[in-house]
């Protein structure tokens, strides 16, 4: 998978491009309009990360020419400005997602993905992970070819791990990940010990391996030993 | 108490003029009296002097009893020594009126008059007035002036108030609906009155200051909080990287837990702040009928799963389909503030009860054993414990939605629960 990242954030662009490099992501990155629509116009993208605050104007712009020129390159926004007005100017100019800053990397890891997978549909939207197969649209996850009973909430957490794999996940990314829309309203992370008890316990008693790794004071990682 | 300026002008006119009657109705009397007793001695003179001039040197003494049955007033009687007259003197004298059946007063002048040689007292009278009937006219003249007076006191003060102060108490309806914190332009109406001018002119010198600082300020919060968004992406990007490194030590991932908590408060802190701005500035006017019930059907699952990390028991009793004319996103952000509040703020093993009705909004939640600081509850940064992990905005986020709907929010300690109360 082939990404730009558009953003003037030096730090910030390098820090996105070496997590994602370990999860098959290539990222080439552009700090400026001019340097972006360059490169718009010669590469083929997955997925444009755009920064709507650049040196050289409004991140706005792109979009209108990435319209302009036909291209179905899918856009996540990535800005700092958060108002209901610049929101949905994005989405009318044809943005597919929105993240407001500050973002968990693996957020963000997951967001290009799901995005990704939308925009290649064909027919059929799965994700394999040796004997693990999950339906992204039918919402199921079966193991070795037998559906399991998991809730909404636990594919979602399945996903995001799979997405991030080889990744430690803190818990309060986990949990801000789970809560969606709620997660400014968090107080307490504890409930993620709960979720990925369950759905260890789910994944086990299909005779799923573990990929469910604790790392001892910070998080989760989903790992194939 | 305050009272209206007018009532008090009024009541120091009013003191003014009964003390002025009061006081000229006696000197008022007296000097009437006098006067009327002047004029009647003078009269009485007059007749005395007329009658040496122009009747004495024409009587004879034979004439007398004829004169005195033909006068009624002017008698010539002998002298004696009861009714001796060496000079002229005057007094007061009642006669009984048998027609009226009344005692009449009289004023009476003596004076000594010769007549053919002979020593004579003449004696002449002139019928007064009854005091008493004096008094009551004056006293009736007064009482009417006295009303009259206070009639019209009245309604030119009343007047004059309704006139005169009119652009004051228009200047004062308009600093009545000013709030710092609403877009709504003051204006003075102009005015001929060259002090309600100046006021006017004070006044909106004051809000036009006042509104600027406190535009600024906002701005301030508003950029501030945004500025400071892409640092923290910065900082929470790296901590994320720095914890994918194999060899993290159990101290360095200790230090790493704590930064993610930290960097997650302040995260929290800068986005409420955001918001507490964004509905000051009127971000979130659009109203629509928002069910209240469907948002607790929304937000239920999730806060009752943060509430379980603590043991509390959640209990929602909405007894009937509550909708209302709002914004939907600041009904949803109320709404989880209020529960979050209640999670936040409560202990182990307690309770939230949660009512909701078509007038009002109940969460009823069990936490610190002594009643919250009501002067402080709403303020920003308030924080009633400090090791709460509250950022001590909930509670004026709550607070300004409250207000920009134009509800109430009322706060009770009750048996060691503490109660939000919303009315609609």
């Amino acid at each position: 998978m082939k990404i730009l990242i558009i953003e003037d954030e030096q730090v910030l662009a390098e820090s996105i491009k070496s997590y994602f490099k370990a999860n098959d992501v290539l990222c080439e990155i552009a700090h400026t309009i001019e340097q972006s629509l360059d490169k718009i116009g010669i590469y083929e993208y997955d997925c444009i990360l755009l920064d709507l605050m650049l040196p050289d104007g409004n991140g706005f712009d792109i979009l209108s020419e990435l319209k302009k020129q036909g291209k179905t390159e899918g856009v996540i926004i990535i800005s700092a400005k958060e108002t209901l007005e610049t929101r949905i100017e994005g989405f009318n100019l044809g943005a597919d997602d929105y993240l407001t800053k500050p973002f968990h990397l693996s957020e963000l890891l997951v967001r290009i993905q799901a995005l990704v997978r939308r925009k290649n549909f064909k027919g059929n939207n799965s994700i394999e992970f040796n004997e693990l197969e999950i339906d992204v649209l039918a919402k199921s996850v079966s193991v070795k070819g037998k559906k399991i009973d998991v809730t909404k909430k636990e594919i979602d957490l399945l996903l995001y791990l799979i997405g991030n794999k080889n990744r430690v996940l803190s818990k309060s990314a986990i949990a801000e990940h789970l809560s969606g829309d709620m997660a400014d309203m968090l107080d307490n992370h504890d409930f993620v010990y709960a979720h990925i008890k369950n759905l260890k316990k789910k994944l086990s008693e299909a005779g799923c391996d573990d990929y469910i790794k604790t790392v001892y004071g910070l998080g989760y990682k989903w790992q194939n030993d | 108490m305050t009272k209206k300026l007018l009532h008090k002008t009024l009541r120091a006119y009013l003191i003014f003029s009964v003390i002025v009657l009061l006081i000229s109705a006696p000197l008022f009397y007296f000097m009437i009296e006098k006067l009327y007793i002047e004029d009647a001695d003078e009269a009485l003179f007059l007749r005395k002097n007329e009658f040496i001039k122009y009747t004495v040197p024409n009587v004879k003494e034979a004439d007398i009893p004829i004169w005195n049955k033909m006068n009624r007033d002017i008698k010539i009687e002998p002298t004696t020594p009861s009714v001796s007259a060496l000079k002229d003197t005057v007094f007061y004298r009642h006669f009984y009126d048998t027609l009226y059946q009344e005692n009449e007063p009289y004023r009476i002048l003596n004076a000594p008059v010769t007549i053919d040689g002979q020593p004579y007292t003449f004696s002449a009278r002139i019928n007064l007035v009854e005091t008493d009937d004096l008094i009551q006219s004056i006293t009736g003249l007064f009482a009417f002036i006295l009303l009259f007076l206070l009639v019209g006191l009245y309604f030119i003060t009343k007047r004059l108030s309704i006139h005169l102060w009119k652009p004051f108490y228009k200047t004062l309806d308009t600093i009545e609906q000013f709030e710092i914190d609403k877009a709504i332009v003051t204006n003075f109406s102009k005015t001929d009155i060259e002090e309600f001018e100046r006021l006017n002119q004070a006044i909106s010198k004051l809000i036009q200051k006042n509104t600027a600082i406190y535009n600024s300020q906002r701005e301030f919060i508003e950029n501030a909080a945004h500025e400071l968004q892409t640092p923290l992406a910065v900082f929470q990007a790296h901590i994320d990287m720095l914890m994918q490194h194999a060899d993290v030590t159990q101290g360095q991932s200790d230090i790493l837990t704590n930064l993610n908590t930290a960097i997650s408060r302040l995260n929290k802190l800068n986005k409420n702040l955001l918001l507490l701005s964004k509905i000051e500035r009127n971000q979130y006017v659009s109203r629509e009928n928002v069910s209240i019930n469907t948002i607790f059907d929304k937000q239920s699952t999730f806060f009752i799963e943060q509430a379980e990390a603590k043991n509390i028991v959640v209990s929602i009793e909405l007894q009937e389909e509550v909708t209302l004319k709002c914004n939907p996103i600041l009904a949803e952000i109320l709404i989880s503030n209020l529960f979050l509040n209640a999670i936040q703020h409560n202990i182990y093993n307690g309770y939230i009860q949660i009512k909701l009705s078509k007038q009002s909004l109940t969460f009823s939640n069990t936490g610190i054993k002594h009643p919250l600081s009501k002067k402080q509850l709403f303020q920003r940064f308030s924080k009633i414990n400090s090791s709460s992990q509250g950022n001590g905005l909930g509670l004026s986020i709550i607070k300004k939605i409250v207000d920009t709907n134009g509800w109430a929010i009322n706060y009770q300690y009750l048996n060691d629960v503490h109660h939000f109360e919303i009315r609609f």
